[in-house]
């Protein structure tokens, strides 16, 4: 069995045992009443009320998701040493940076088939009220999934070294100082201090810039949306979450079980 | 797992893709952009965690409750309604009713009016390409600062822009001639028009106001003549006929009216007007919008005095 199956394998009974967390439809659920909600709330307008809509569409699907990435994500760990069912798996020939990132790819299906899911009450809820959808939607939504990529990948992170409540706190932390980076570091922009500027551009490049994930303004409003929009995002995404998950993995296979 | 070496290119391909993508990603924050020159609330989007939109929504249902409220007292409410919507611009700049919903609102005093057309032109800074908002601004500037250069400079851009109504043109030809160019400034205004354009509806319309500018300019002539008329007979005309006869007239004969209908004094405003038209060519002030304009006017005189002081 070589790495790649082995991550897979852990991957499939990640999703399996994924699927039966209770907190997990609850929050679909949530997920998609407020969607439905979204026709209430822009009832109450005059005007652009397909608009308003979608936003309170895409914000359900943005907070659900992540809400789901740092719940189901920091006990997955936990759960297994909790258990010790841990050491039955590192019993086997199976590398510590393997079971995390089966762990990870398992995770992320759940949660893009979860975004499937509330993106697919999004659509009936749109068409339903005559909302338009063009294929920015699809491309706010493939960028929601790349956000979550991240999130998850710092749920781990953090999940590897800690309890799952400190795990929660910081990765839910983490989340809201990423939407805000982009502002922090303009704020620091116009510092007189030299120091407040370098060091705002380096808070900036350290923390996730989550912002860059958000296209739901653009796709809501049938704004213009370049190639590159996407794309550097996407690998951006693929990026960060990559070295997280390298910190991850370090502090994983050193850690004591004991 | 992975040999370390294995591990390294992948650590170091990671970095180049983080870095790379990031340096592409925008450096201020969209709703941040240096085209949008009214910002009020500059970093107040920090408080939104990222839901900017869906703030900026919640932000507009308010206002539009507030205005809707059967016993909603609009000017009571105005402040308020002006912080609410200049939230929803500065949340959301992408909106598009809401920039005009604060140019109607926002009315009751100057610096309202100065608010509402900051919001404008944060509106005109992200649509550029929409007439309605450089439409509502020029009409702020003229009906209630008083400032028709301002107007006629902001209607100008709008008459270009795509789907433009056709009576903007003659409308800022108007607002020209209120202007320091006067009637001249308009004419040339509308035969630069007239060439330009290809569209026969417009031309039409060009051509009317081509012919209003030349009933104007012959009626001011006749205004010249009954001045001469009062100076000699020491009262005013009966009628516009007055001006040719008697053993001196002031005039061998009328300057013919464009439109073969005549000349008439009104008998509202004592002004010779072209029967076809029965009004002069000016823009059209109601009383009270040139009250409004006059207590407008004190307020900023006040407002400049007391930051002399």
């Amino acid at each position: 069995m070589s790495g790649i199956e082995r991550i897979l394998a852990i991957a499939g009974n990640t999703v399996r045992e994924a699927i039966r967390h209770r907190v997990l439809y609850t929050l679909v659920f949530f997920a998609l009443a407020l969607i439905g909600t979204g026709v209430l709330l822009a009832s109450l307008s005059y005007v652009e009320r397909e608009r308003i809509l979608q936003d309170v569409g895409f914000a359900a699907i943005r907070v659900f998701a992540v809400a789901i990435a740092i719940f189901v994500g920091i006990h997955l760990v936990h759960r297994e040493v909790d258990r010790r069912t841990i050491f039955t798996i590192l019993s086997k020939p199976i590398a510590r940076s393997e079971f995390l990132l089966g762990k990870y790819f398992g995770l992320l299906v759940t949660l893009w088939l979860q975004i499937a899911v509330m993106g697919a009450g999004f659509v009936v809820i749109s068409m339903l009220a005559g909302a338009p959808l063009e294929v920015a939607h699809a491309a706010a939504l493939g960028l929601v999934a790349a956000e979550v990529a991240v999130v998850v990948s710092v749920a781990l992170l953090f999940s590897a070294f800690t309890t799952p409540m400190l795990a929660s706190l910081f990765t839910a932390g983490l989340w809201l100082i990423g939407h805000l980076s982009r502002d922090l570091r303009a704020l620091g922009a116009q510092s007189e201090s030299d120091v407040v500027r370098r060091a705002t551009e380096a808070v900036y490049r350290v923390l996730p810039d989550l912002s860059a994930f958000d296209l739901t303004v653009h796709a809501a409003r049938g704004l213009e949306i370049a190639a590159s929009d996407v794309v550097m995002p996407l690998a951006y995404a693929f990026g960060y979450a990559t070295l997280v998950l390298f910190a991850a993995t370090w502090i994983f296979e050193r850690r004591d079980f004991r | 797992m992975a040999p370390l070496a294995v591990r390294g290119l992948i650590a170091v391909a990671a970095v180049a893709t983080t870095v790379a993508a990031q340096a592409s990603l925008p450096v201020v924050p969209a709703a941040e952009r240096p085209e949008a020159r009214a910002s009020t609330l500059r970093f107040g989007r920090l408080a939104t965690l990222g839901f900017d939109a869906l703030v900026a929504d919640y932000r507009w249902l308010q206002a539009v409750q507030v205005v809707g409220h059967e016993r909603a007292d609009l000017v009571a409410a105005a402040p308020a309604l002006a912080t609410l919507v200049e939230a929803v611009v500065e949340l959301d700049p992408w909106v598009d009713h809401p920039y005009r919903f604060a140019s109607v609102l926002l009315t009751h005093s100057r610096d309202q009016v100065v608010r509402a057309n900051r919001v404008l032109e944060r509106g005109i800074a992200y649509h550029p390409d929409d007439w309605r908002n450089r439409f509502y601004l020029s009409f702020n500037h003229f009906f209630y600062l008083n400032q028709a250069e301002d107007a006629a400079r902001e209607l100008e851009r709008a008459v270009e822009l795509p789907g433009s109504p056709r009576y903007l043109g003659r409308l800022l030809a108007r607002l020209r001639s209120e202007g320091s160019g006067g009637l001249e400034a308009a004419r040339t205004y509308l035969e630069e028009l007239l060439r330009q354009n290809e569209d026969p509806w417009k031309q039409a319309e060009y051509e009317k106001a081509l012919d209003e500018i030349e009933t104007e300019q012959r009626a001011r002539f006749l205004d010249q003549a009954r001045e001469v008329f009062v100076k000699r007979n020491g009262r005013d005309i009966q009628s516009v006929e007055e001006l040719t006869a008697g053993p001196s007239p002031v005039l061998r004969e009328l300057p013919p009216d464009i439109h073969g209908w005549g000349w008439v004094i009104d008998e509202k405003t004592q002004q010779i007007v072209s029967a076809y038209y029965g009004r002069r060519y000016r823009v059209n002030l109601h009383p009270i919008d040139l009250e409004r304009r006059e207590q407008f006017s004190k307020q900023a005189t006040g407002s400049e005095e007391g930051e002399s002081r």
